[in-house]
């Protein structure tokens, strides 16, 4: 009994002590030291801005579909994110960042992006396709915070001035590991392995959309320019991450003859399954070389570094910045994982810091219109935009100048056309 | 080897008519435990527990803003635990209320989705919150019928159904409802099939609080509330008095059912504006523990579902400032829970111990 009424007593005096803290935090949410654990200011406008030589600091929310543990896509943005901590230091800005993970593309997103904006963010980030919908509910309520969704489509016009949308052209880094692939294919005909006609991609996508035939064109195009007899397949699985029927499918591509295998997927497992076949691969989001070493040639994947540490430093100077943010190798968000040498063909380095310096220069259009065909012919015309799914275009010609402007009238890929030379098994819309 | 039956070292007995003093002495004790327990919890973490539990308490009610999202967590619970009240009054064990606000959402997104522009907005939202409450109980009808003409086993009944509707919401938001292509996501509903916000909260809370006082009524001070219990305490005494113990069951159920369809209406109307499979998100189960903390009464589940949503809202404002794991505050949340329901055992129960030998 004793014990019990001592048990009791030690709660209610803890239970007091919280009452009391609670009641701080409860009134004081203009006071800038109202929280010890929580020490930044609350205000939206950089809070140091006395003389030169004070640190500015900014609090970034980021909310992530799942956590650093997946090695693919919330990893990347974790790097993103701690090289841009660091070099937003070097320039004295320091950011504070608050990290939700495994957040659901559901009103989940919603309540964490508000719960973001309550804690004092000055700039929230989701880092999700499908959280656009849900952070877009929010952000009318906080217009002094800005908002960002990464890879969608409705945030730049949608007439908010603190929405936004980003992304990276993606097609680029694409279009290089097309080369390596398309080196490595004329190589193995050179050699007599395989004949001209033998020289067929096997391409996993996820779904049949922009982004995914964007992706597979611009490879295939990268690799045709280096290997004109090259020609590809593609077979969506329908999902953005099933490491099994990502598997099946690279599989499947490798028993019709594919002797190069890529994809458009999240798994490792097409890297895998290629070196199990025999055949090569290039891969996407990751290094895939510690996986099937004796297979993947090389890897492309955005670096989110470059938009954050723009992002933030516009936010730390007050500035506004970019509703609809796109960059490619021009400024590093776009990057290229380590190259194979081993199993590469001989020369692909020297020819692939070539192509990428004539991309970063503008000199080489990726989607160069006297490159490919549709149904035999050049293409003249294609809309870009249907924002609203109405298949009606709602922006200018996206061919001129001699190529289709990819990622130029707004950030989400929407290059959406079947080329020749590349056959597609199926179609995945969801 | 003696034949005599040993006496077990604990026994249990029944008691009644404990001091209602005590009764509150016991209760508010196990809270207290439970917050001791969670403390070393939190402590094992590395985490002050004094400053989780503030931080618990001012994130969910240290601003406006909190306890409107704290009041929104609690709405679905207090809706949902005010439908299950009356199945579980009759020993009816509904767990598949998940299930019918599932149902509910989608006939309520229906007519979100497709009537919009067509009918007059307030109009548009009791046409959705008729559907949902129709296609809830009907949800809910199809086990009380088995169980009624065949005695079939409600629990697992009611159990199987949550996963066939909401199988349903995946085909829809992937298949026919889908918006963009690919996006497997349903579009947000017209402002028209939205519910209007009061105080900053999405009016569900008026609507909850109307069904706390109905449900209080309907229980207590009908003919239909005097049946359910008498079904509880006995089903055979419910045949003797000449009731129809079947089509109480299919009734009482049809409403507990209509009145989950209502809050699958309330959330996917007022808190998420679209459709999908996480509608329910676990309400169903976890108002079965309100309900039962409750003791079925309508007034103190308003007390525990926002107890529940404090906890919920709190822990997500611990990961946020603190970076505390939300599978620590959900352990937390488990041991008040545990406690909570284990003290009503101590209240209706005594432990008798083994009087040392000889002692005969």
């Amino acid at each position: 009994m004793k014990k019990r009424i001592l048990a009791m007593l030690l709660a209610l005096s803890m239970a007091l002590a919280l009452a009391a803290c609670g009641g701080n935090n409860g009134g004081g949410n203009d006071k800038p030291a109202d929280n010890s654990t929580n020490g930044d200011t609350q205000q939206p406008a950089p809070p140091a801005d006395d003389s030169g030589s004070g640190t500015k600091s900014v609090k970034v929310g980021l909310i992530c579909i799942g956590d650093e543990n997946d090695q693919g896509y919330t990893y990347n943005f974790i790097r993103g994110k701690e090289a841009a901590t660091e070099a937003l230091k070097a320039n004295g800005i320091d950011v504070e960042w608050v990290v939700k993970w495994n957040i659901g593309e559901d009103s989940g997103c919603e309540d964490a992006n508000i719960e973001l904006a309550e804690e004092g963010c000055d700039l929230i980030i989701n880092n999700s396709f499908g959280f656009e919908p849900f952070m877009l509910k929010v952000a009318p309520d906080y217009p002094e915070i800005e908002f960002i969704a990464c890879t969608n489509q409705a945030s730049w016009g949608d007439g908010l001035e603190n929405t936004h949308n980003a992304f990276a052209n993606i097609y680029e880094g694409r279009y290089l590991a097309g080369v390596v692939a398309g080196m490595k294919l004329q190589q193995m005909i050179d050699d007599g392995e395989i004949t001209a006609g033998q020289a067929v991609i096997g391409y996993v996508g996820a779904f049949s959309f922009a982004e995914v035939i964007s992706g597979f064109t611009a490879y295939y195009l990268g690799a045709r320019s280096e290997c004109p007899s090259a020609t590809m397949k593609v077979q969506f699985v329908g999902s953005w991450s099933d490491a099994t029927e990502e598997a099946n499918a690279a599989s499947a591509l490798a028993d019709m003859g594919c002797v190069m295998i890529s994809q458009h997927s999240d798994n490792t497992t097409p890297a895998t399954t290629a070196q199990s076949k025999g055949v090569f691969h290039t891969g996407y989001n990751n290094d895939m070389i510690s996986v099937a070493s004796e297979a993947s040639l090389i890897g492309t994947r955005i670096d989110w570094a470059p938009y954050f540490e723009y992002a933030i430093s516009s936010v730390a100077n007050g500035g506004s910045f970019d509703q609809d943010w796109c960059h490619g190798m021009d400024m590093g968000a776009v990057v290229m994982t380590p190259l194979n040498e081993d199993i590469a063909a001989p020369g692909t380095a020297e020819r692939l810091a070539e192509v990428e310096d004539q991309i970063k220069s503008g000199e080489l259009q990726v989607f160069d219109t006297s490159t490919f065909t549709v149904d035999g012919a050049e293409l003249t015309t294609a809309f870009a935009l249907d924002t609203d799914g109405d298949f009606t275009p709602d922006s200018e010609e996206a061919v001129f100048d001699g190529a289709f402007h990819e990622s130029y009238f707004q950030s989400a890929p929407y290059f959406a056309i079947s080329i020749d030379g590349i056959e597609w098994l199926n179609q995945a819309f969801g | 080897m003696t034949h005599e039956k040993k006496t077990p070292l604990i026994r249990l007995a029944k008691r009644d008519g404990m001091e209602a003093w005590k009764i509150w002495c016991i209760r508010v004790g196990s809270i207290l435990a439970a917050l001791l327990l969670g403390a070393l919890v939190m402590a094992l973490v590395g985490t002050n527990p004094v400053t989780a539990y503030g931080t618990i308490l001012s994130g969910a009610l240290g601003k406006k803003t909190a306890v409107r999202q704290t009041v929104k967590i609690a709405i679905p619970l207090l809706g949902c635990a005010l439908a299950i009240a009356p199945c579980f009054k009759m020993r009816f064990w509904n767990i598949g209320a998940e299930g019918q606000i599932t149902a509910g959402a989608i006939a309520a997104s229906y007519f979100a989705l497709f009537w919009a522009g067509r009918v007059p907005g307030p109009m548009l939202l009791v046409i959705m919150g008729l559907a949902g409450a129709i296609a809830g109980g009907i949800w809910a009808l199809i086990p009380a019928f088995f169980k009624a003409k065949w005695n079939t086993n409600e629990t697992l009944f009611t159990l199987m159904m949550n996963y066939i509707i909401i199988g349903v919401v995946r085909w829809l938001q992937g298949g026919p409802w889908e918006g963009r292509k690919g996006s497997q996501i349903i579009p947000q509903f017209d402002a028209a099939a939205c519910l209007p916000r009061v105080l900053g909260v999405h009016c569900g809370w008026i609507i909850v609080l109307v069904l706390v006082v109905f449900m209080h009524v309907y229980m207590n001070h009908t003919k239909h509330g005097y049946e359910i219990a008498v079904i509880g305490d006995s089903v055979n005494t419910a045949r003797y008095a000449g009731m129809n113990v079947g089509r109480i069951m299919m009734r009482t159920m049809f409403l507990s059912g209509a009145i989950s369809g209502l809050v699958g209406f309330i959330v996917a109307s007022g808190a998420n504006n679209t459709l999908y499979d996480g509608v329910a998100g676990g309400v169903g189960f976890t108002s079965i523990t309100v309900a039962w903390l409750s003791q079925l009464n309508a007034f103190a589940m308003v007390a525990i579902s926002m107890l529940l949503a404090v906890l919920e809202k709190g822990a997500e404002t611990l990961q946020t400032r603190m970076a505390v794991p939300t599978s620590i505050s959900d352990i937390i949340t488990g041991i008040l829970l545990f406690c909570m329901l284990g003290c009503e055992f101590f209240i209706n129960y005594r432990l008798i111990f083994r009087k040392k030998e000889g002692a005969k």
